[in-house]
């Protein structure tokens, strides 16, 4: 126990953490979605207007954060339909089926898997096989992210982490620390105090210079 | 767990020494330690062997497994089978470790030692993940890992512990069982 606070995790799953970091950061990307009705005064907040009055008309296509998505979605009051981002359409799920392995999934939202997740939060036809291949494509990516974590030591990974998404990078962090700890011991450093990294960086204090 | 607490557990196995000091039995908590006389072999943990061997109070005796030969079987054993075989002890590196790095002296060939060791250790490491993957890719519910010694489960464990985690839920995914939140305005 030598972490300095426990930051809160996503909440993986068709449930968010309120207080979860990442999950806050990852209902900031965008849906595609339509208007289905009216929508009064908005045109400027969502991006298509420039006058504070303009409505935006019913049937017209915008790109919604999920948050918001979230929020205004609902079958019986009809405000707002979303539509699957590309990524989990038809041709990427084969895509991910073929070989998960060289998608840069970093590159396509670095949410994959949390966002997937609350996708299955709306109603579509399309759930099951939509998470079937999030699930698919995390146990087959598992292997290199073992593989690749457990053996860099000491050595840049960026060149390892930059396909990853963010779910991917943190559990490769686990990996990379677990190994670090056991190198660390074996050298015998474990044993050597060092100065906590939360007073590494406090300046030696200095008497003030006191004027006459 | 961190390798040192790991290390801590194993600092309770029994090592023998040749003091050369001499003391009576010493009643200790854990048990009893003793009587010391100076030239006879006696059984201590690990932990006071080391101290009394930082402060040439007594010479180290290896392990009778931790021999080039036995440890030479022990690596080709480990490289044949698939499955995990029995360690000659449940703290092997750690023992390994604290003897190689403080009583160097007392202990022949030492510096093969530590590579058989090693050997050892990354030829279990592998079948370790090599499990641990065809544990992901088949989803099952459990496995059964005999053999194996609380170092090499602290190392991989964490991570594989919270890859599962995340594979449950992405499984709880695949029920849309309801745990409706909806509201009705």
């Amino acid at each position: 126990m030598s972490e300095a606070y426990f930051p809160v995790g996503p909440g993986l799953g068709m449930e968010e953490n309120f207080l979860s970091l990442d999950d806050i950061l990852m209902s900031q990307e965008k849906l595609p979605g339509r208007a289905e009705s009216v929508l009064p005064r908005l045109a400027m907040l969502l991006g298509q207007g420039a006058g504070s009055a303009e409505s935006i008309p019913e049937g017209s296509k915008l790109e919604i954060p999920l948050w918001l998505a979230k929020g205004l979605h609902d079958s019986k009051r009809r405000i707002i339909s979303v539509e699957l981002p590309k990524i989990f359409k038809e041709a990427w799920r084969t895509v991910f089926s073929a070989d998960a392995n060289v998608v840069d999934l970093h590159k396509m939202g670095p949410y994959y898997y949390g966002f997937g997740s609350q996708l299955l939060n709306f109603e579509n036809p399309e759930n099951p096989e939509i998470a079937q291949t999030i699930l698919q494509t995390f146990i087959a990516r598992f292997r290199r992210i073992m593989d690749s974590s457990q053996n860099a030591y000491n050595e840049d990974t960026s060149a390892l982490v930059a396909r990853l998404d963010e779910l991917e990078r943190a559990l490769f962090q686990v990996g990379q620390k677990g190994l670090n700890d056991f190198q660390c011991w074996e050298k015998g450093q474990a044993s050597q105090i060092t100065a906590s990294s939360l007073v590494q960086n406090y300046g030696k204090r200095k008497l003030t210079e006191v004027d006459g | 767990m961190e390798p040192a607490e790991v290390e801590f557990l194993a600092e309770k196995e029994l090592v023998t020494i040749v003091p050369n000091f001499s003391l009576d039995r010493i009643h200790l908590i854990g048990g009893d330690l003793g009587p010391f006389n100076p030239g006879l072999p006696v059984e201590v943990p690990v932990w006071l062997a080391i101290n009394l061997k930082q402060r040439q109070k007594c010479r180290l005796i290896p392990p009778e497994w931790m021999d080039v030969g036995k440890l030479e079987e022990i690596r080709d054993q480990e490289r044949k089978e698939d499955t995990f075989t029995p360690m000659p002890s449940p703290y092997y590196m750690e023992l390994t470790k604290l003897l190689l790095n403080y009583a160097s002296d007392n202990i022949p060939r030492a510096d093969e030692i530590r590579t058989l060791v090693k050997d050892t250790w990354d030829t279990r490491m592998a079948k370790l993940r090599l499990s641990a993957d065809s544990f992901v890719r088949q989803q099952e519910v459990h496995a059964k890992l005999d053999n194996l010694t609380l170092m090499e489960i602290n190392t991989a464990g964490t991570f594989l512990t919270q890859a599962l985690d995340h594979m449950y839920k992405l499984r709880t995914n695949l029920q849309p069982g309801e745990s409706s939140h909806s509201q009705d305005f």
